[in-house]
């Protein structure tokens, strides 16, 4: 009679420290904490970033940053999967993918539908123009100029939406076409994050020109699932510890050492995970 | 917590296996219940000493390491920050004689931030504890601060010999400036307001962890005393039956002692979790949120001084000052223009995002409403400043943008600040009250504690004593 009181006890505190256990580890979100498999979104088109190569394997400054984190995080595997910019948020929120590290700019807009760790890095916005080109200055000289536009990109809304900058927009699918568009001639300029500009300008020599006239910080950040708190303080520790260890050091010369762009070496300000 | 299953179940075991190997003797039996009864008085006491650790830790990290940290973090970033838009206003008046009482008093402000930050960073311990990581980043901090202090003494100097009109400095100060804000962005101010964040995940997860150990550990202290109250109960019984006895008194207080503790045990850890949540949602939450308002109102203010002072880096100087607004209140607009007017739109209610929407939609303390309304009366007054300052430059009036920056616009940030400071310290006190009442309802417990488990079984050897002897 006595035991039997007991193990009723018992069944009744097991559940309710269950439950209990369950309300602190978020129950209904699922964390990048402590999974042993992470799906990861990436681009797949930015050179230097986040590309397939021939073989179809993804590399890129993104994409080591990501095996990086994930190995940090506690993951054994890691698969990268392509989004294209406007499928970022969306492949979060249905839980297509775990983690996002596709040059996702931090924004305040974008704050109200995913989680952001980091930011690991800050690049800026330049512009990119052919190399006979000396009219093009700054993002002002724009002005009536064809500048290639890139569907869910901000890059161009920052042109001709928060700078109010009255330049003639051509589509293009991805920045590669861009790229092609402004030596044939099709457009006269690209605008996006230096990083990605330095890497083209490398690339082609005389033919374009880097213009060197920054006028944005694009906060680079680790989109996750909204409600993983948890998941967006672990990313945070990771990625200052990849900078005290010097493994991004090493990895911005690895991407970017070739192309003469200024990178700065030291753990950003980060956005906050609540 | 870390209690597991055992210790409720291991008393009720031994009771039985006395019963059946000693059954032999009567003396056997009776000191036998005796040893399960005292022992089952060392599990509840045992039990509700750890659930009281839990809580005792949960306010030493949120109340006395953490949570102060947040603050003394903040205070850093402010001071950083503040040295630095000092400096810009400064080099935006140079040589201007009409300017020159207000350039030294951007110079005094300059000196005296700097001697705050230093003074934070040395005493480097109370800010990193002792986290060998958090004390390296504040010894970076420190000889970053160094080098920042060169570099300005230099633009100051440059910007001196120039002996400029009060706007934008010649190239050679601000290349010097940009070295040197360049550092206090890149380097400086990110280690300041990491260690912020950090502090609070330190607390958000001590927190949840505490609170959920505080709550399960009260049910463990409720059925350890239901135990040792049926032990009580049952050794009660034996005797009548066995002795045809009346009520032992001394069991029968033991009993009444034991539902007493326990009953005071659970209404104390009931409060302390209370306290806990009423330290952390009330106080801790607001003073964090409220701590990195600051930190970004400082350092947009400063952009925009330095939007001024720079017009190669203008355009990144006013991007970064729309985002860091946007942080500070989300409403949804694309441009500095439309932003200016969804704040002026919607400033009275509370349907926006950001820190302030965080904080308009948590209102729990009294006074708490009114002095919001004065925050953001106050930031709605900088951002017409900013409206106007930004119209005054681009229309080609540096002159009066520089006074308009000046006057208008460094009073109504200065008071926007001590609006907000207010209001941060509204919720320290919350914070404070709860800690120091969770501290005070513990006092003494690690006295009461032993002095019960003691006092529980000298009740229970007194009530089998008389039991014993009648076999001597």
């Amino acid at each position: 009679m006595r035991l039997r009181r007991i193990g009723l006890g018992h069944a009744l505190a097991l559940t309710l420290l269950a439950a209990a256990g369950c309300g602190v580890a978020g129950g209904a979100t699922p964390s990048v904490s402590g999974k042993d498999h992470l799906v990861i979104g990436v681009s797949k088109d930015q050179p230097g970033l986040g590309f397939r190569d021939g073989y179809g394997a993804y590399k890129g400054f993104d994409v080591d940053v990501a095996r990086d984190i994930a190995k940090r995080l506690g993951a054994k595997h890691v698969t990268f999967k392509p989004l294209a910019s406007g499928q970022r948020e969306g492949a979060l929120r249905a839980g297509d993918v775990d983690m996002v590290v596709a040059s996702y700019s931090i924004t305040q807009q974008r704050k109200t539908q995913v989680v952001f760790g980091g930011p690991y890095y800050v690049a800026h916005q330049d512009i990119l123009v052919r190399g006979t080109d000396t009219t093009v200055r700054n993002v002002r000289d724009l002005r009536g100029k064809r500048l290639c536009q890139v569907a869910g990109s901000v890059s161009w809304q920052r042109v001709t939406q928060e700078r109010k900058i009255q330049a003639q927009l051509v589509p293009a699918s991805t920045y590669g076409q861009c790229l092609d568009d402004l030596t044939s001639g099709t457009v006269d300029a690209i605008s996006t994050d230096d990083l990605i500009l330095a890497g083209f300008a490398a690339q082609r020599g005389n033919q374009v020109r880097f213009v060197n006239a920054p006028f944005s910080d694009e906060k680079y950040g680790v989109g996750l699932r909204p409600g993983d708190i948890g998941g967006c303080e672990d990313v945070n520790k990771a990625i200052t510890e990849m900078y005290q260890d010097g493994t991004a050091a090493t990895l911005l010369k690895r991407w970017f050492g070739s192309t003469g762009l200024n990178v700065t070496t030291t753990v950003p300000q980060f956005e906050g995970c609540g | 917590m870390t209690i597991t299953t055992n210790p409720p179940s291991s008393p009720a075991r031994r009771a039985r296996v006395p019963g059946r190997l000693r059954i032999r003797t009567m003396p056997g039996r009776i000191r036998a219940l005796a040893a399960v009864a005292a022992l089952a008085v060392l599990v509840v006491v045992l039990v509700t000493t750890l659930t009281v650790q839990d809580a005792r830790d949960g306010l030493r990290v949120i109340g006395h390491d953490a949570g102060p940290q947040v603050v003394a973090t903040g205070d850093l970033y402010f001071a950083l920050s503040d040295m630095d838009a000092q400096l810009a206003d400064a080099l935006l008046i140079g040589g201007d004689r009409g300017l020159a009482d207000r350039r030294a008093a951007a110079l005094r402000t300059y000196e005296q931030r700097r001697s705050e930050a230093n003074r934070a960073l040395l005493q480097g311990s109370r800010l990193a504890g002792t986290d060998a990581t958090e004390q390296r980043t504040a010894q970076e901090m420190l000889d970053a601060l160094g080098r920042y202090e060169r570099l300005a003494g230099q633009a100051l100097q440059t910007d001196e010999q120039s002996n400029h009109a009060a706007g934008p400095p010649p190239a050679a100060v601000t290349a010097l400036y940009r070295q040197a804000t360049d550092l206090m962005k890149l380097d400086v101010l990110p280690k300041a307001y990491n260690l912020t964040l950090d502090n609070g995940t330190k607390v958000r997860r001590t927190y949840e962890a505490k609170r959920s150990a505080v709550l399960n550990g009260r049910i463990w202290v409720v059925l350890t005393g239901l135990l040792l109250i049926v032990v009580l109960a049952g050794v009660q019984w034996y005797f009548i039956r066995r002795f045809r006895r009346l009520v032992n008194p001394f069991l029968a207080l033991a009993t009444v002692g034991t539902l007493v503790l326990v009953v005071v045990s659970v209404a104390l850890l009931s409060s302390e979790a209370g306290r806990l949540r009423t330290a952390k949602e009330d106080g801790f939450d607001s003073v964090l949120a409220l701590s990195r308002a600051r930190a970004i109102s400082n350092s947009a203010h400063a952009d925009e001084a330095r939007y001024l002072l720079d017009p190669g880096r203008a355009d990144t100087y006013e991007q970064v000052y729309l985002d860091k607004s946007l942080a500070i209140m989300y409403v949804p607009a694309g441009n500095l223009d439309k932003y200016y007017t969804l704040v002026d739109e919607k400033i009275g209610g509370s349907d926006f995002l950001g820190f302030f929407g965080t904080e308009a939609h948590h209102v729990t303390l009294p006074g708490q409403q009114e002095a919001l309304r004065k925050v953001l009366s106050g930031y709605q007054k900088v951002q017409a400043n900013d409206r106007n300052i930004r119209q005054l430059a681009t229309g080609g009036d540096r002159r009066g943008a520089l006074s308009a920056k000046l006057n208008a616009g460094t009073g109504d940030f200065g008071d926007y600040d001590t609006a907000l400071v207010s209001l941060k310290n509204l919720h320290g006190r919350a914070f404070d009250k709860a800690i120091s009442a969770g501290d005070h309802g513990l006092r003494g417990w690690n006295i009461v504690l032993p002095g019960a488990a003691v006092l529980l079984i000298i009740l229970i050897l007194a009530g089998v004593r008389p039991r014993l002897s009648e076999y001597r």
